[in-house]
Formats: structure tokens, C-alpha cells, sequence
């Protein structure tokens, strides 16, 4: 991929994000022919144009049901889910929430600037109350998103968040929530170097902490995942051991034969009663 | 001869227990019949029918003449709506006698919900079914005892053989319209359904998830019909031929993806079965008043095609070639159905295809480019993890290998690659069928489920004097010359289930054929043949 290609800004967080997602991927014990990524719309949703892997790069806030139906479809696949935090928290966040329950080992990946960047600048679902933003003049009306938090409560087995700013953090966390059999949820701090002048590496450095374990207790990892502030903790807030993974099935180049459905034709009726 | 009977009530009072056991016996003792239902959307309470006909030749229609029988479930409402239709003569089921049956199938069988086998039992010797053979296909020992039980009420009540029918189906297939569809569907090579529940949809979906552990296929219950046609779209992308079926509410939601299969190129069947909107609308009842929207749905400009079967030999037919067009062209593929076809079980006379099409899994080398600009504009398509060649696909405007351009000379380039697959899908259209004498000077035109009613009614007129001919559109797009061929001398009335002439429109817009009048319907109820043939008779003068 030639530089000049890429859609982001210099200094945009999507670079170190790239950057260390290739590398997981290439180490990765899977064949670079079995891993597909899906996206939305947004400047993160580009990652899978610079990437090489077979990709849908579908509609804004569609990301995840594209992954589901991959995964469903082809449970030999490696399905990444990568968008930004309009696309995953905002125009899809039911999928979100339901994406998480459907128990799939789908990985979604959340590049989240907490702003709108391809829109340029407009308040997103994790815009901090009172964040002046383009069409917020008086600053953000809205309580700011806690999407870990959420996606802990939705039941998601794997909750992580870590900094673009931190790439050797970042590719410990990306490898353990791709590895991770069941929805693994990543929100990616990431700096927007054009449209937020507020959550900036250097606001970021000042905060960020590392937790070094999994939380052992799951109300104590949402209490955790919710706050924000003066101290903010990256890391993973909750894998579940004892978590059951749904399995999809083989249905790929296998086919209904004749003799099934001469089978189904005598089946009684079907109908709702 | 032949046997009409109304079978009315609340919600939950055993209609449709009745409808199933009857037309489940009837059809296994070779019955020619045609079952049909106008119910509210409601569980308990309000006034539901259901609606049988029997006869010694096929009937795929209401025959709208006077009931031989109405059953009243109910106390009041039944009698007072549907007896002023009974014949005279006719039998009357009322309340003091389901009484009867009700204490009956309490004191005997200790369940209350054994009255309708009662009833079943009653009706079929009204009819003058063989008892042996009913007791023969009869599903167990107690629905035995319980059909004899009726027989004996009808006894009782001087309603034996009154209407005596011969079984002359033979052995055969019932289907109602939505299992006919999800049988098209598995011989299309369908194997991956997502879906939110919608009347008169849904039964496509329970048809699919009863199947599912039996055969290689899966269905998904998405949470809205946003994520249910991504799913699909995403299943298809990996490998499997998918569908997603919604009625017309369901499917605004899904328009967005709709025009991602457009752009994207990714085969995709989608089923709408249409109930009278605006917006909720009446969610129970028929309309075929989505074509408009079917035609248009998705922004941008991409190719489709639409199907609208007539019976349900076409509704199998249609949807397994759905798949197959889908496939073979990359587009997303439509199938119009309504709430009258979907919940009306017929028997199958004809003969449908039974071998099952498959999905072509072509491996290509590094090199591969999914959007290779071809003359037929169809590109090669594979699918992921089966060599190294990537599957590329993205809904902005592409490259040949699938990357995000803003090229506008390849935009062109693109759009006119999608869109030269309209000549290739004008070639194969599926062309509308003709029946009755071609002679005749007036010819009804449908699309959709009336296929059979105006058939029916083609022949009544026959019988009456008056030579009329009909012509059903299987496919409403793209419409193609050919489909025209012999129309435009002719005098045309267009029958349709709304309230604006939908398809008289797009027939002129396409064919520049002029409809000289319309016969439309939009109270939500589907036409029958007598009330056909009258408004036809009105306006031949």
C-alpha cells in the first residue's frame, strides 16, 4: 500500500492501530487466507483497504451483522470486526448489543477518537458532556457512552480497552481478544489529531494506567470499564474462563441432497398454530 | 358439486385447529380442496374465519357463492356476519351445538381442544367422506375414536352426505404459499435464512429453523431486519446461497442493504410478502401493494429482478430460480408474495423441479480481482479461505480488485458494468403465462397471487357466454418486449390487490401497454372468483 493511499491524517491513531494489527495477524496461528475483516463507514472502517485480507467493508453501523452471517456461514473463517466508535456505538449499536449475545468468536475492534473524523468533528456516542464539536456550539448535551461497561453487561466474555499510543500494549491485547474463543470486545483509545483537541496523546499519557490482570469479579470489572477521567485503566477488564463459545456449522460445500427433501415433504404441517 | 364451509370465531376458539386437522385428513384421503383464513392481529378475542373448499376438481380460489356450512365458534358475531351468506339449505353450526361437541370432548377425552377433531370428524361426513379410509389416515387412536365420535353428531343431526364428494387428487403435495416458497428456497440451494418476525413472513422462518437440524442449512433470528439482511449478505459473501424474508414494514428497514447487495454485487434472495400498509397497516390481512416499492427500494441505480408466482408449483419454481439468477448474476433477487398466498394451503397438481442447484466454488490464483471488468459485467466471484486469491468487497465506489476509488472515469466504467447485466437478465426473463382462448378480444391481466382466482373466473365467464383470456406476470421485472407480444390490439384489465394499479403503471411505463380499465382491491381482503366475474360482467356491459 503506497503512503500517499491512505485516507488518514498524519499523526492519526489508525496508523499505530494498522501497524499492530498487521503484526498480530501475521503471527497469528491462523493462514492469512482464513482471516476476514468486515468494517463500516468512518475513517477506521477503511483499515481492511490496508490490510491484506479478504474484507467486506459494508455500511455505516453494519459491520457486525456482516460478521455474524460470515461467521455463521463459515465458522472455519477468523472474523475481525473493525470500525470506529460511530459506526460500532452509534449507527450500530443494536448490533452491538446483540452481536455480543449471539456468543459467536467474532472479535469486534473499536477505534474510538470519540469523535466524528470523516464527517469532520461532530460529537460521537463517547464524546466527554459539554465537548464543543461542530454541531454541538454549546458544547456536547449528551452523556458520553461507557461502552465496556455496556458490552460487560450485554455479557460479552472478553472486555479490553487499550491506546493506540501504546502499540506494545495495544498488540498484547489485540492477540489475546483475537485468540479468545467468544465475542471480544476492544475499545482502542485513539487520538483524532484534526477534529479533538482535547483527548490528545498527551491527555491520554497523563491519565492512562496499565492493569496487569483480568478482574476476578465481573461487577468489579464494569465498575472499572465505567470510569473515566483523571485515571483511566487500559488493559483487559474481564476474560471469562468458563465461557461456552457457540459453535457454527459445517455447511459450506455441503449440500441438502433430494432424498432430505423428500424427507421434509412429508413432514406434517409447519404452519404457526 | 362441490362443498364451501366458513368456519368462524374468537382468536384462540379452535379455528385453525379445525382448518389443519380437515384439510391434513382431506389431503391424505386425495381430496381436491383449497384453504384460505382472514384473522385478526390478535391472540385471543376479536372474529377470525377460516375458509375451506372441497371439490372433484382442482380450486385454487374462494369461490365467493353462498356457504353449504358455517360453524360458529362464538356466540354471536359468527351468525351475524357469515349466516346472512349461508345458502338455503345450508347447514349451520351454531352455538348450542358446539356446546354439544364440547361437552362431548370434555366427558369423553377430558380436553376440551378435541372438538375441533369433533368438528373435522362432522364435516367429513357432511361431505360423504369414507369413514374407513378417514379412520385410516387419521394420526392417532384417540383422533380416531374422536372422528367417529363427530360422524356420530352429524348422525344425530341429519347432517350426513348431504354434499357427497369423491376424492379424485390422488396421492399428492398440500402446501400453503410461504411453505412453498421455503421449498423453492432449499431447491435453490438456499442454506442460510436470517430474519425478525413479521406476519405473513414468519412461517418462511419457522419453516427454515424446523428444517435446520435435519439439513445443512441455518437460520438466525437477527435483532431487526437492518441486521437480518446484513447477516444475509455476510453468508453469502462466505460461501452459502442466503435469503432474508420480512413483509413490507421489515423490508424499509432492510433497503439500506439492499442497495449494499446492488453495489457490492453479492447474491442475495429477498421475500416480501406484502400485508396492506401504510406503516403497520393491517398486519393479518392481503395487499399487494409493495411492487412500487420493491422496484425502487435502495438508493442508487443497480440491477434486480422481481418474481411474483401465481400459485404455489410457481412459488417453488420461482424461488428455486431465484438463487440461481442471484448467483449467476450477482444481484439481489426478489420474491413478491401476500398474506392470501402465504396463508392459503392448496394442493399441487403440477409438477415442480426437484434437483437442487448448487453454488459454484471456483478457486483463482493471487491475481484475483472480484470486480474484473467483464462484457457480460459479471465478474468472477469466489469465496474467502479457499486459496490465496482475496475476496475484496467494499460499498464504496471500486476498483476491479475491490478498493475504495473516487476514479470517475472507472465510476462510469462500474455503474456500466453493473448495469449491462439488465441484458443478459432480459434474455432469460421468465415469460408470463396465458390461459383461456387467445381469441378473445379482452384479456385480464394479473401479477402475483391472483393468478388462479382469474383463471377461475375466465372459465365462469366462459361458461356465461362471455370469451375473455388472462395473462399472469411470474416475473414484474424486468419486464421485456417479448412478454407484450399480442397485447396491444388487445382490450386489457388489469387485477390488482391496491389501491393505485401498480403494475398497470409499469406495464405501460415498460411495454407502453395501456390498460383500458382496472379491477382493484385494497380492503385487505383477497378477491374471490363469483366477485370477480361480477366486476368483470360490470364493466363488459
Amino acid at each position: 500500500m503506497n503512503r500517499h493511499d491512505i485516507a488518514w491524517c498524519p499523526g492519526c491513531g489508525d496508523f499505530p492501530i494498522r501497524a499492530t494489527l498487521e503484526k498480530v495477524l501475521r503471527e497469528l496461528p491462523v493462514a492469512q487466507k482464513d482471516i476476514v475483516l468486515t468494517s463500516g463507514i468512518g475513517q477506521a472502517a477503511k483499515m481492511p483497504h490496508y490490510l491484506p485480507y479478504s474484507y467486506f467493508n459494508g455500511l455505516h453501523g453494519r459491520s457486525l451483522p456482516l460478521a455474524v452471517g460470515i461467521k455463521l456461514a463459515r465458522p472455519d473463517l477468523t472474523v475481525i470486526a473493525v470500525s470506529g466508535d460511530g459506526c460500532h456505538y452509534g449507527e450500530g449499536g443494536n448490533h452491538f448489543l446483540h452481536t455480543i449475545r449471539r456468543r459467536l468468536d467474532i472479535t469486534i475492534l473499536v477505534c474510538d477518537n470519540k469523535v466524528y473524523g470523516l464527517t469532520k468533528g461532530q460529537s460521537s456516542p463517547t464524546t466527554d458532556l459539554g465537548m464543543k464539536n461542530a454541531l454541538d456550539p454549546q458544547g456536547n448535551q449528551n452523556t458520553s457512552f461507557s461502552p465496556l461497561a455496556v458490552a460487560l453487561v450485554a455479557g460479552a466474555p472478553f472486555v479490553a480497552r487499550t491506546f493506540a499510543g501504546d502499540p506494545q500494549h495495544m498488540e498484547t491485547v489485540l492477540r489475546e481478544a483475537i485468540l479468545f474463543k467468544g465475542p471480544s470486545v476492544v475499545d482502542i483509545l485513539q487520538p483524532c489529531v484534526s477534529f479533538n483537541k482535547v483527548n490528545t496523546y498527551a491527555w491520554y499519557r497523563e491519565r492512562i494506567y496499565r492493569m496487569e490482570e483480568p478482574q476476578k469479579d465481573r461487577y468489579e470489572a464494569i465498575r472499572l470499564a465505567e470510569g473515566w477521567g483523571d485515571r483511566i485503566p487500559t488493559g483487559i477488564f474481564w476474560r471469562d474462563g468458563q465461557f461456552i463459545c457457540r459453535e457454527g456449522k459445517e455447511m459450506f460445500r455441503r449440500h441438502v441432497t433430494e432424498s432430505a427433501v423428500a424427507r421434509l415433504l412429508n413432514k406434517p404441517c409447519i404452519m404457526m398454530r | 358439486m362441490e362443498f364451501n364451509v366458513l368456519i368462524g370465531g374468537e382468536a384462540g376458539q379452535g379455528m385453525f385447529s379445525v382448518e389443519l386437522e380437515l384439510t391434513e385428513i382431506l389431503s391424505r384421503l386425495g381430496y381436491h380442496f383449497f384453504a384460505t383464513k382472514n384473522y385478526m392481529s390478535r391472540i385471543r378475542g376479536g372474529h377470525n374465519y377460516h375458509m375451506i373448499r372441497v371439490a372433484e376438481r382442482p380450486v385454487h380460489a374462494l369461490s365467493g357463492k353462498p356457504w353449504d356450512m358455517v360453524v360458529a365458534m362464538d356466540s354471536a358475531e359468527t351468525e351475524r356476519r357469515h349466516r346472512p351468506a349461508l345458502r338455503e339449505g345450508g347447514a349451520f353450526i351454531g352455538a348450542d351445538r358446539i356446546g354439544q361437541l364440547e361437552a362431548e370432548a370434555t366427558k369423553t377425552f377430558q380436553d376440551v381442544t378435541v372438538t375441533s377433531t369433533l368438528l373435522t370428524g362432522l364435516i367429513l361426513s357432511f361431505i360423504g367422506a369414507d369413514p374407513a379410509a378417514a379412520q385410516a389416515v387419521a394420526p392417532d387412536e384417540p383422533a380416531r375414536t374422536a372422528l367417529a365420535k363427530g360422524r356420530e353428531f352429524a348422525a344425530r343431526w341429519g347432517l350426513e352426505g348431504p354434499r357427497s364428494l369423491s376424492p379424485k387428487a390422488g396421492d399428492h403435495c398440500k402446501l400453503d404459499g410461504n411453505q412453498a416458497l421455503a421449498l423453492g428456497a432449499l431447491l435453490g440451494g438456499c442454506q442460510f435464512v436470517a430474519g425478525y418476525p413479521m406476519t405473513p413472513a414468519t412461517s418462511i422462518l419457522h419453516y427454515f429453523s424446523a428444517v435446520a437440524p435435519e439439513v445443512p442449512v441455518h437460520f438466525e433470528q437477527a435483532e431487526d431486519e437492518i441486521a437480518a439482511l446484513n447477516m444475509a449478505l455476510g453468508a453469502s459473501f462466505a460461501g452459502l446461497r442466503s435469503m432474508a424474508a420480512t413483509s413490507g414494514g421489515g423490508f424499509a428497514l432492510m433497503t439500506e442493504a439492499v442497495s449494499l447487495a446492488g453495489m457490492t454485487e453479492t447474491p442475495v434472495v429477498v421475500i416480501d410478502a406484502q400485508r396492506p400498509g401504510p406503516a403497520t397497516g393491517l398486519p393479518t390481512r392481503t395487499e399487494q401493494g409493495d411492487l412500487d416499492f420493491v422496484l425502487h427500494a435502495g438508493h442508487g441505480e443497480f440491477p434486480r429482478v422481481i418474481f411474483a408466482p401465481g400459485s404455489v408449483e410457481e412459488a417453488i419454481s420461482l424461488a428455486r430460480r431465484a438463487f440461481d439468477v442471484a448467483d449467476r448474476w450477482q444481484i439481489p433477487v426478489f420474491v413478491l408474495t401476500d398474506q392470501y398466498l402465504a396463508d392459503s394451503v392448496q394442493v399441487m397438481e403440477g409438477r415442480v423441479p426437484t434437483k437442487i442447484l448448487r453454488r459454484e466454488t471456483p478457486v483463482f490464483g493471487a491475481g484475483y480481482r472480484r470486480y474484473e471488468i467483464t462484457d457480460s459485467g459479471v465478474s468472477p466471484l469466489t469465496y474467502p479461505g479457499l486459496s490465496e486469491a482475496r475476496v475484496e468487497i467494499d460499498s464504496d465506489e471500486h476498483t476491479e480488485d475491490g478498493k475504495i476509488t473516487e476514479d470517475i472515469g472507472l465510476r462510469a466504467r462500474m455503474v456500466d458494468k453493473r448495469l449491462r447485466k439488465f441484458e443478459g437478465l432480459r434474455q432469460e426473463a421468465v415469460m408470463p403465462t396465458r390461459f383461456g382462448d387467445r381469441r378473445a378480444t379482452t384479456v385480464l391481466v394479473s401479477w402475483g397471487s391472483n393468478r388462479l382466482i382469474v383463471n377461475e373466473a375466465v372459465e365462469a365467464l366462459r361458461a356465461e357466454g362471455i370469451a375473455v383470456s388472462s395473462i399472469h406476470f411470474g416475473q414484474v421485472y424486468p419486464l421485456t418486449p417479448p412478454m407484450a407480444r399480442g397485447l396491444a390490439r388487445k382490450r386489457l384489465i388489469c387485477i390488482e390487490n391496491n389501491a393505485t394499479g401498480q403494475f398497470e403503471r409499469l406495464l405501460r411505463r415498460e411495454l407502453g401497454l395501456k390498460a383500458a380499465h382496472r379491477i382493484l382491491q385494497y380492503n385487505g381482503e383477497c378477491f374471490t372468483v363469483a366477485g370477480l366475474v361480477e366486476r368483470v360482467r360490470k364493466i363488459l356491459g
